[in-house]
């Protein structure tokens, strides 16, 4: 951002100087505000028939006490969603809200792996290629229509027919060759090939309302629909949708087939200070703090009736180090003594990831070792590979044997080779710095020097990928709930403009695994495959992992309780639906 | 030279500015590193290749620079289109007036209250030289005027929120979002003190040091003795005599500040989660959503080089050596 600002800046002055300046006379009145009232649900109506709702979202039977005054609760969070329509959502927030207002055919569970959500049951024929899905009894939308096998199969066949305009969605459905009801409870999906993880794909197409979605002539209509007050299946509805000032208020959907939830309306803050929301929970302004940086976390301990929730998260910081082929297209730009499997070791070596924890992350987290963090599916994705320890001993001992040797001013070198690097860092980081400077502290040791370098994020994708002019980067990743994408990232395609690697790591072997994963139904299998992938990548080394962040959140147990915890901090959606008032 | 010719000159070179700054602004953000899409999906696992070439076609990003992008832009323009922006997919026009009213009413409380108490204060201070209150008035400036913007925001929100009960940011509560604002009033103004303060003590500093030292500088002027040896009181002197030419540097600073809070405002806006201007130039330049920038580069091209023939016409009226040069 550093760059990006500072040509900003200069072309203000640039501005300023050349025409004086004033201030804008002009006194707009305060428009962009929506004009939306919708009054809460008043009357408490009877919990509908809550059908066999999964053993790890067990509800109990709701009971309505008819109360004045509505249960509010109120989450404070850093983003928030960038639109409430699908077909177009980046953020993690609008993906919150879905789980929320809409519902797939299944859901994550916060144990790890997936459970039914609109499905009661599925099954999948002995080749692979077909899978039945079974609805849940009492499934209605917002709007108190019915929803049926033929909405949830019209969905998902509006995402394959346009997977231009249902740009975010899209890879999900992608391999599918047909989607029909069966019958009214029933939906059949066949497929090109087997899909390893199919329960996940589901998870993300959503039955959204036919009506909202049938009308659009070209993807980029489709994509400028706001779809401000969305119809679903989910346990609230959207009462107001206000982007520009980061508020978004839900009520309860009383006709929730898994049963009414507790509280009355939920309403979400954002705050684009993380200090603000953490003091806004300490006074009581909210009743929930996500996604708190690990900073702000320590002032909360001391806080009255607030309960701290700390869990694995699935967030990563690695070490990039430029892998790509020489012979690539084009051609790499960098040191090239980073094509020595000894100098990479060498510099693992001499990497304290146990001090990285405690310094940059003030302990909370873990040190890095694959590419998949250890909370993956509760743990089944991730392959607890030794890792290598911190030895600056070691790391020198390795440099010389393989014939580095150092020179007067203390930098080791093979000849021409000097083993100095340059160690650029995403600017939008305030860890990434001090990681960078913890790091050449250690090399020096070891006779490596390092040149780091705040490189704002877009300029940093430039140089990256896939141009290959650098020689070490920091930078992360927030894994998905299944190993694929990480591992995806590692593949040789993927090292393209646009593409996810980063590393330009290329391993044929490696590319034929990534798509064995992809068919392989039986899970133990596909764990064998995932944990060989893995160490292919430990020992080549294209990143090394330097840690896995933990997911650090807030509530105000003097207000709530039932709340659920899952290794990404507290289980939003699930949460929402069994949450209660303290008395 | 008449008035009339005066303002035609002042016209046209206005005019004129404003044609570099179109033209720059369009160049500038386009020779910044980086993919705009990827820019607006970030390190997004959601998307493949062929969507993004779709959306890079959708945006018109796969045609050259020039002509074609430059041209498309301004006959956009010309048709008094400013562009749909490509993170919020809402026309820009749209955006930037609904955050301008927001902008402005913070500004201008932070703003009116900064220049009279700074100039009150600077010219009680110039007028007391030397004696405790100037010395006092001078170290509280300074001080003001050191501190982060960032930093005594927090500070005031966490004083104000916790011994106050002040909110902790937006403008109105989550209940009032959507109604008109001038029917929430008190909610309003509830959630305007705390960035409105950050504000007034952060530019009533240097607001008062320019008084001061104007002040102190007209005191010294010869009108001056002669005002007193008229046998005016000190009271009259300070009034009839100097105020009205201390006035003069305020009046400029005044200009070249106005020009600059639009942007100044992006870290209070930041602490307060105010839904404004400064913030939304912010999110156009992370996301590198060119329709937004340039919309918002020319909405702030077009006030200050307003705002700059208001305040050269200003001075034709206030200062007589304008006229006559």
């Amino acid at each position: 951002m550093d760059a990006l600002k500072k040509s900003l800046f200069l072309f203000c002055m640039l501005a300023l100087t050349v025409s004086g300046c004033v201030s804008p006379a002009a006194t707009q009145p305060p428009s962009g505000v929506v004009e939306i009232t919708a009054p809460p649900e008043a009357a408490a109506t009877s919990a509908s028939a809550v059908t066999e709702a999964p053993a790890a979202t067990e509800l109990p039977a709701a009971t309505e006490s008819p109360s004045a005054k509505p249960v509010i609760l109120k989450i404070g969070w850093p983003g928030k969603p960038d639109t409430l329509n699908p077909a177009y959502a980046f953020l993690t927030e609008s993906y919150t809200v879905f789980d929320l207002v809409y519902g797939g055919l299944t859901t994550e569970s916060p144990e790890g792996g997936y459970v039914g959500e609109l499905a009661k049951e599925w099954k999948q024929s002995d080749d692979g290629l077909t899978w039945t899905f079974t609805l849940k009894d009492g499934i209605k939308f917002h709007n108190g229509e019915d929803f049926t096998a033929d909405d949830m199969a019209w969905a998902i066949n509006a995402v394959m027919a346009d997977p231009e305009g249902w740009a975010t969605l899209a890879n999900y459905a992608s391999g599918f060759t047909a989607v029909k009801a069966v019958d009214p409870k029933t939906v059949q999906i066949t497929l090109e090939k087997p899909i390893s993880n199919m329960e996940y794909r589901v998870s993300f197409l959503y039955a959204f309302y036919r009506k909202d979605f049938e009308g659009f002539k070209t993807a980029e209509e489709l994509q400028n629909f706001a779809n401000d007050m969305p119809i679903g299946t989910g346990a609230f509805k959207v009462n107001t949708f206000d982007k520009d000032k980061g508020i978004l208020i839900l009520d309860a959907n009383r006709d929730f087939y898994g049963g009414a939830p507790k509280v009355d309306q939920v309403i979400f803050q954002t705050f684009d200070n993380a200090d603000a929301m953490v003091q806004a929970l300490k006074v009581g302004d909210i009743d929930v703090a996500m996604e708190i940086p690990n900073s702000a976390f320590d002032t909360l301990k001391s806080a009255e009736n607030v309960k701290l929730v700390d869990q694995p998260g699935r967030g990563l910081a690695e070490l990039i180090i430029n892998t790509v082929p020489a012979n690539h297209d084009p051609a790499p730009t960098r040191n090239p003594a980073l094509e020595d499997p000894q100098v990479r070791l060498a510099l693992a070596t001499a990497i304290n990831k146990q001090d990285l924890v405690d310094i940059v992350l003030q302990g909370y987290g873990a040190p890095g070792v694959t590419i998949i963090p250890p909370s993956l599916g509760g743990g089944f994705w991730y392959n607890p590979i030794q890792d290598v320890t911190f030895d600056l001993a070691k790391a020198n001992q390795i440099l010389e044997d393989a014939g580095y040797v150092k020179g007067s001013d203390g930098i080791r070198a093979k000849g021409e080779v000097r083993l100095e690097f340059r160690l650029q860092y995403a600017s939008d980081s305030t860890l990434y710095p001090r990681i960078a400077d913890l790091m050449s502290n250690w090399w020096r040791e070891v006779g490596i020097k390092a040149n780091p370098e705040s490189v704002d994020p877009d300029s940093l994708t430039a140089a990256v990928t896939p141009t290959g002019d650098y020689d070490l980067v920091i930078w992360g990743w927030g894994s998905d709930p299944d190993p694929d994408f990480m591992l995806s990232v590692m593949t040789s395609d993927q090292f393209v403009e646009g593409g996810w690697s980063d590393s330009g790591y290329s391993n044929p072997e490696y590319d034929q695994l990534y798509l064995d994963q992809q068919t392989t139904i039986d899970k133990n299998a596909r764990q064998k495959i995932v944990w060989k992938m893995q160490e292919m990548i430990y020992n080549a080394r294209p990143y090394i992992v330097l840690y896995y962040e933990r997911q650090l959140e807030a509530f105000r147990s003097d207000r709530f309780k039932g709340f659920i915890e899952s290794p990404l901090g507290i289980e939003i959606s699930l949460s929402l639906r069994q949450v209660e008032a303290v008395k | 030279m008449d008035r009339r010719e005066y303002l035609f000159r002042k016209i046209a070179f206005a005019l004129a500015t404003l044609a570099v700054v179109v033209t720059l602004n369009f160049f500038l953000f386009r020779v910044l590193p980086g993919d705009p899409i990827r820019a607006v999906i970030g390190r997004n696992i959601r998307i493949s290749l062929e969507t993004q070439a779709a959306l890079r076609a959708q945006f018109g990003l796969d045609k050259p620079i020039f002509p074609d992008q430059f041209f498309n832009t301004l006959g956009q323009w010309a048709r008094g289109n400013l562009g749909v922006s490509w993170s919020l997919r809402q026309p820009v026009g749209e955006v930037l007036i609904s955050k301008l009213g927001n902008t402005l009413l913070l500004l201008t409380l932070g703003q009116i209250l900064s220049i009279v108490l700074g100039s009150a204060l600077g010219l009680v201070a110039g007028w007391k030289r030397k004696t405790p209150v100037d010395v006092g008035a001078l170290t509280f400036s300074l001080v003001a005027w050191a501190m982060p913007t960032f930093w005594l925001g927090i500070i005031l929100l966490a004083a104000g929120s916790t011994w106050l009960g002040l909110p902790t940011g937006g403008i109105v509560s989550p209940e009032n979002v959507g109604k008109p604002l001038y029917t929430v009033l008190p909610d309003l103004a509830k959630h305007l003190v705390l960035p409105t303060l950050t504000l007034t003590i952060l530019y009533l500093g240097e607001y008062m040091l320019i008084m001061r030292s104007s002040v102190l500088e007209v005191l010294s002027e010869d009108y001056i003795l002669t005002a007193k040896a008229k046998g005016l009181s000190e009271w009259q002197v300070l009034k009839g005599h100097a105020l009205k030419n201390a006035m003069l540097p305020l009046v400029t600073l005044i200009a070249i500040n106005l020009g600059f809070t639009v942007s100044g405002a992006i870290y209070v806006e930041t602490v307060f989660s105010y839904d404004g201007l400064g913030k939304l130039f912010q999110t156009a330049l992370v996301k590198q959503d060119f329709p937004l920038l340039q919309g918002a580069f020319l909405l702030l091209a077009v006030s200050v080089i307003l705002a700059n023939m208001a305040a050269d016409i200003l001075y034709l009226y206030l200062d007589p050596r304008v006229r006559t040069s």
